[in-house]
């Protein structure tokens, strides 16, 4: 049994806007990342892979099932979109339910389920609350739970930890990963630790394009060497970001120590090079443009 | 079963009660006041019994001839084309049309025509702040040769020349020329079909099948559009297009859910209205399924088109269109053929009317086309739903995101 997506040559329109170029990714069985800036598509290839979008053309199987077969599709996969929302006077387990029965699973597997995740997702003690009295987090981990229902083959979670405290975050990382054990996982994101802390496989998009597609460790060993740490004086901030890509800016006294990216060695005053991490190496992609 | 969670649902939603307390509400001020005096026999040596249509074609011939010639003469013919008032006036070669019909029906020639204008009684009649010259003829000859057959084809022919609606259309020839008064033989029989052939529940029904009709004709469509629009309102939309379940699987139970949900006000005023009917004719046999019936067979037909319309444009368009379009629909039904409050059911109208306890005739003389009628809207109902559905299912694929007249996104936004 094929465990894998296959994307071959895929193109993507609205209307006459071309929203994805040539997507060419397989994904295996674990944990995915996918990760890119707002707006570079990632939330229109989730929504093609979900079957809720159609592609224009080239070719998409899940598992070994072509695209077109929209009802195999989505009974192999559990989504979590961007903005999730439910119905805000049901109870939680109802929610559930009801989302369940859309699914077609009968009603005592449904009502096993249904416990079974709400215990997974840790609100088995909130089940009889309304979702409009969940706060976010809980949401989130609700919308998990609502995706796992039919037991799916490949979860699709997109963009899941925006606005959650650091707490929650860590919590719905753990969550992902375990249920990545034995499915396909892609996690649509554009916070870089989000992906650092769970997947091995990762792709970087930009403008509808894949960018780049391998291992965590071969995108930080891309960015080896590039990488800089400088103490400047503060008033040289500003002409430092108008020319590198600076990652991050920490004020001590009057100095500042600045990370930056850059080919060549910069010509700043106390520089040294400095491993690169994930954040830093997303960087160094996007300005290469993916090249290696 | 998901037909149940859709169907509570529905019962936690705002717009189902506020539907229901309108039903209801309706209910009580028009038919439920109305019903409570009983239907009585005539007392013998009464001054007036009230009119009956009778078609009489010579009546008719003279009625309809007189009112032909009086506005030929001045020209100015009132018609109401689905229920609105308009004040037509014919150029040249139609008035010259009509001319011909009137010579073929009195053999007046032209100089006779314009004679008989000459001598007619002159009046003036003020619209607006226009004053218009009105004539009245106490008789108009009717040619020896004429039949009733022709007469009618000559009317429906000047009815098409003034564009449908005037006082010349077929089928009110009668009601408007060919009224004669009751005699207490007359009344008697109508308040004893009333009773013997309805045994007055009939009756009852038709009357309340016709103001609940009304309702129906446009509120469902409320419930419907905000059923259709939840999941996009409560931004579920993705999420229930990727569960397993099919498209039209979804529509379906979702609309049975909606006309169960719906149906349930209307049915606990039908047992009111029973109950009412049990205590005002408590010493008559009644036939007390009439009540259920009858009533079933006229409200279930159109709550069930109405509803399937209002899922299929919100799917199509937006909620807001379905209300306006539906509005605009039982508005004009309702103006078209509510003209005549009994006696003028159609094939086609979607409300259809009888809004008195008797005049059980005219109703059994359109019963034919009141039966196709509510046919009709049954498939056309499923038909709709099926549309409805496949709508859905292009939307789910992404292949269609359905066209929004105003607000965000509306095509005249991006044409602008």
């Amino acid at each position: 049994m094929d465990n894998s997506i296959i994307i071959r040559k895929m193109n993507k329109y609205y209307g006459r806007k071309q929203a994805l170029f040539d997507i060419d990714l397989t994904i295996e069985q674990g944990m995915f990342g996918l990760l890119g800036r707002n707006g570079a598509g990632k939330t229109t290839l989730m929504k093609t892979l979900a079957a809720l979008h159609k592609k224009k053309d080239g070719k998409i199987t899940v598992c070994g099932v072509p695209i077109e077969k929209e009802r195999e599709i989505r009974a192999m996969i559990g989504y979590l979109p961007q903005d999730f929302s439910m119905y805000p006077n049901m109870r939680t387990d109802e929610a559930l339910d009801y989302l369940g029965a859309l699914s077609g699973i009968p009603k005592d597997v449904r009502k096993k389920r249904v416990n079974s995740l709400l215990r997974k997702v840790n609100l088995q003690e909130h089940r009889r609350k309304k979702v409009k009295q969940l706060s976010g987090g809980m949401k989130r981990r609700l919308g998990i739970a609502q995706a796992l229902l039919h037991d799916p083959k490949v979860l699709i979670v997109d963009e899941p930890t925006a606005g959650l405290d650091p707490e929650e975050r860590i919590r719905f990382r753990n969550l992902l990963c375990e249920v990545a054990e034995d499915r396909i996982v892609i996690l649509s994101t554009h916070i870089v630790a989000d992906i650092e802390a769970s997947c091995e496989q990762v792709a970087i998009m930009d403008s509808g394009r894949i960018l780049w597609h391998g291992t965590v460790s071969q995108l930080l060993a891309n960015a080896r060497g590039h990488i800089y740490s400088a103490n400047v004086e503060k008033k040289f901030i500003d002409q430092i970001k108008r020319e590198y890509i600076v990652t991050g800016i920490l004020t001590q006294n009057e100095y500042t120590t600045v990370r930056l990216v850059s080919e060549a060695e910069p010509d700043l005053p106390n520089t040294v090079l400095t491993d690169p991490d994930l954040e830093d190496a997303y960087m160094y992609c996007l300005t290469k443009g993916g090249e290696e | 079963m998901l037909f149940n969670k859709e169907c509570k649902k529905i019962l936690l939603s705002l717009t189902f009660w506020i539907y229901s307390i309108l039903v209801v509400i309706m209910f009580a001020e028009n038919y439920y006041s109305e019903a409570k005096y009983p239907i009585s026999k005539p007392a013998k040596g009464g001054s007036d019994y009230g009119l009956m249509v009778r078609e009489d074609p010579e009546l008719i011939m003279e009625g309809a001839s007189a009112s032909l010639m009086s506005d030929f003469a001045s020209n100015r013919y009132v018609c109401y084309p689905y229920g609105f008032y308009k004040a037509v006036s014919l150029d040249k070669e139609d008035r010259d049309k009509v001319e011909e019909y009137v010579t073929e029906i009195t053999a007046w020639d032209h100089d006779e025509i314009l004679k008989q204008i000459d001598s007619a009684d002159v009046y003036y009649m003020e619209h607006g702040f226009s004053t218009f010259p009105g004539y009245e003829f106490e008789s108009v000859n009717i040619d020896k040769n004429m039949t009733y057959e022709r007469y009618k084809e000559i009317m429906a022919d000047i009815d098409d020349i003034l564009g449908g609606g005037s006082a010349y259309k077929v089928d009110t020839l009668a009601s408007r020329y060919s009224l004669v008064p009751m005699t207490y033989e007359d009344a008697v029989k109508e308040y004893e079909d009333s009773i013997s052939e309805d045994t007055v529940t009939g009756s009852l029904a038709r009357l309340f099948s016709d103001y609940t009709g009304i309702d129906l004709a446009f509120i469902p469509v409320f419930a419907a559009a905000a059923l259709v629009a939840a999941d996009r309102r409560r931004k579920m939309t993705e999420l229930v297009y990727s569960r397993n379940i099919s498209s039209l699987k979804l529509t379906f139970i979702r609309y049975g859910a909606l006309v169960a949900m719906m149906f349930i006000p209307v049915f606990l005023t039908m047992i009111a209205a029973a109950i009412q009917a049990g205590e005002v004719y408590g010493d008559e046999p009644l036939k007390m399924h009439y009540m259920f019936t009858t009533t079933t067979f006229w409200l279930l037909p159109e709550l069930m088109v109405v509803t399937a319309v209002g899922m299929f444009l919100t799917e199509f368009f937006s909620a807001g269109f379905a209300v306006a379009a539906q509005g605009a629909w039982s508005f004009l039904s309702l103006m078209s053929c509510g003209d005549k409050l009994s006696g003028n059911i159609t094939k086609f109208c979607l409300i259809c009317r009888h809004n008195t306890l008797y005049d059980r005739s005219a109703f059994m003389e359109t019963y034919n086309d009141f039966v196709f009628n509510r046919i009709f809207y049954m498939v056309l109902a499923l038909v709709m739903v099926l549309a409805a559905a496949y709508v859905y299912h292009l939307k789910r694929g992404g292949r269609f995101n359905g066209i929004r007249l105003f607000g965000k996104g509306s095509l005249f936004r991006r044409k602008a």
